[in-house]
């Protein structure tokens, strides 16, 4: 059936909870859009050091695939990076930090908050701001950020600030102090850009049952989100949150913190894990326009039958559960967590998924 | 102080994720002539089994598991050098890692400890192993068991290159080969050939535990 709204209208009618001709979809399609950018052979390197090339990137992709937004996720070590630690550059996948910048409890209180005029967060504002002046008239465009504990985690290794959350706790304070700084800077910078984003995404990952409880999650990231969470809306962006671990803390993240948008994934295997439908009749979907929940590495193991089947059986059950709950459009189809940037994904993959959402994507209750 | 209460301490201490104590009562049942093995399995892993009861229950999380861990590990270093070499020869030897490209490893480290919990003699390999580290760990114990963990889907293609190499060395039949992470599944340690898969620690270890002891 062809599409009778726009992609804002669609998205803004969906965010509003208003009838939706139908379903938005945005399979997490960042690093991977550079293979759509001229004869398809940019490096994940020169995406993620190159303003123009990453916006590129974005810009070539809603060309390809025709998405409902645009979110301007780089990595996870963008941050870490800038902070001084050492990110390994594969060429065709994701980065990450193979020499933490904090090794000892005396380093937590070495980190400062770097030049953001310089490094991998330059790259990140501006070729946000430059896919955001290109696509901003099509879809509702956000920019991506890890939440402090992410950060600080990237910079000194989890393992060691989990147990440090217990053997050095303020210390780990004074270092999240020093990541949220970073993350207030990133904000109005992001907020200041010529192409200034329409929403803001935290990435607050640790927010899981599987590593941290409410106790820790409060006194270790919450008490900073709030506030980085009212900076996002006191300066015009829309708060939105994503975390593809496998038990996230939704009553935390998404009854309390309200983003407008909570991207989340889904582990079957896992006992407890939130199912789509369960998410949904739950009331999670009621005032947030939830994204999720398609595995993934379907996007590289998997066929186009598979993932048409996929999208299919996905949006069939969000359908019925929506319509349960009395909704008209709280769902957007996406995948859980980033579609893998390496070469092996299959771009065919991600084309289905969007296509599969324009065909059986209406919604009749 | 009586065999039961050094037990006990030593339960606790893991239970607590107190290092210095676990040292202490492991020092304490040397000092004793509680044998190590009893302490071990008495004490140690008595108390690494409720913290892994309480983590399933969501009583615990992640800071508490590895404060048990890090406490079980610094009582070990002190046991183990007064273990009679035959009877670590027992052992089951396995070899753990991260697969090449990843860097993820409380899972890893998690399995780690429950596996050496369990009995088995675990070498740890780290994190973004090479496939051919894994090959050379398993040809040095003649076998034994491969776990692989990662927690990214791009370097899941390393696992099945580690049962590619262990294949052509001719290893393959005498390693048990388990995956984990969370992008894994058992349909997935299906298609590269790996014996099994777990989703966490505990589960991990009882189905070792089931296809080996």
């Amino acid at each position: 059936m062809a599409d009778t709204m726009n992609h804002i209208e669609r998205d803004v009618a969906a965010l509003s909870n208003k009838p939706v001709d139908r379903l938005t979809t945005y399979p997490l399609a960042m690093g991977v859009c550079r293979r759509c950018v001229g004869d398809g052979k940019m490096t994940y390197r020169e995406w993620a050091s190159d303003p123009k090339k990453f916006a590129s990137g974005f810009v070539a992709g809603q060309k390809a695939f025709d998405f409902d937004f645009a979110i301007g996720l780089m990595d996870l070590s963008v941050m870490a990076g800038d902070l001084g630690a050492h990110v390994r550059m594969d060429e065709q996948n994701t980065p990450f930090v193979d020499k933490t910048v904090v090794n000892n409890p005396e380093d937590y209180e070495k980190l400062r908050v770097p030049d953001i005029r310089q490094g991998r967060s330059h790259v990140l504002l501006e070729g946000t701001s430059l896919f955001v002046q290109e696509l901003g008239s099509q879809v509702i465009t956000a920019a991506f950020l890890e939440g402090p504990l992410l950060a600080l985690t990237q910079s000194a290794s989890a393992e060691k600030v989990f147990m440090d959350m217990v053997n050095n706790r303020s210390a780990v304070h004074k270092a999240l102090q020093t990541m949220t700084d970073y993350d207030v800077e990133m904000v109005k910078a992001f907020a200041a850009l010529k192409g200034k984003p329409a929403g803001f995404v935290w990435d607050y990952l640790w927010g899981n049952y599987s590593c941290l409880g409410d106790q820790e999650y409060e006194e270790f990231e919450s008490q900073y989100a709030r506030k980085l969470n009212k900076l996002v809306a006191d300066n015009g962006m829309a708060m939105c949150i994503h975390n593809c671990a496998d038990l996230p803390h939704l009553d935390t993240q998404i009854t309390a913190f309200k983003p407008a948008i909570y991207s989340m994934a889904y582990y079957p295997l896992i006992p407890g894990s939130p199912s789509p439908k369960e998410t949904i009749a739950k009331g999670y979907a009621d005032n947030c326009l939830i994204g999720g929940q398609i595995d993934p590495q379907l996007f590289v193991r998997g066929s186009v039958e598979k993932m048409e089947a996929t999208t299919m059986k996905l949006i069939a059950e969000v359908k019925t559960a929506m319509c349960q709950r009395g909704l008209h459009s709280k769902y957007c189809i996406a995948s859980g967590c980033e579609v893998p940037p390496s070469v092996t994904t299959k771009l065919d993959n991600i084309k289905a998924c969007v296509d599969t959402v324009k065909k059986y994507g209406q919604i009749q209750c | 102080m009586s065999k039961e209460q050094i037990l006990l301490g030593l339960e606790k201490a893991v239970i607590g994720g107190k290092k210095a104590d676990a040292k202490a009562h492991a020092q304490e049942a040397l000092n004793s002539g509680v044998k190590p093995m009893e302490a071990i399995d008495q004490g140690l892993v008595k108390g690494m089994n409720i913290v892994g009861d309480k983590y399933a229950a969501h009583e615990y999380f992640l800071p508490q598991v590895l404060l048990a861990a890090d406490a079980l590990y610094g009582a070990l270093d002190v046991l183990l050098p007064h273990i009679p070499k035959d009877q670590l020869g027992t052992q089951i030897k396995a070899s753990i890692g991260v697969v090449e490209g990843d860097v993820h490893d409380i899972g890893k480290n998690i399995v780690k400890t429950m596996m050496t919990a369990g009995g088995f003699g675990v070498t740890d390999l780290g994190r973004d192993v090479p496939a051919e580290k894994f090959v050379e760990s398993a040809k040095a114990n003649n076998g034994g068991v491969i776990a692989m963990s990662t927690l990214m889907t791009p370097t899941m293609d390393g696992m099945k290159q580690v049962i590619d190499g262990l294949i052509e060395s001719g290893l393959r039949m005498k390693v048990k080969a388990i995956i984990g992470g969370a992008p894994t599944s058992q349909e997935f340690a299906d298609d590269i050939g790996a014996d099994m898969h777990a989703v966490n620690a505990q589960e991990g270890v009882a189905k070792l535990k089931a296809a080996l002891l």
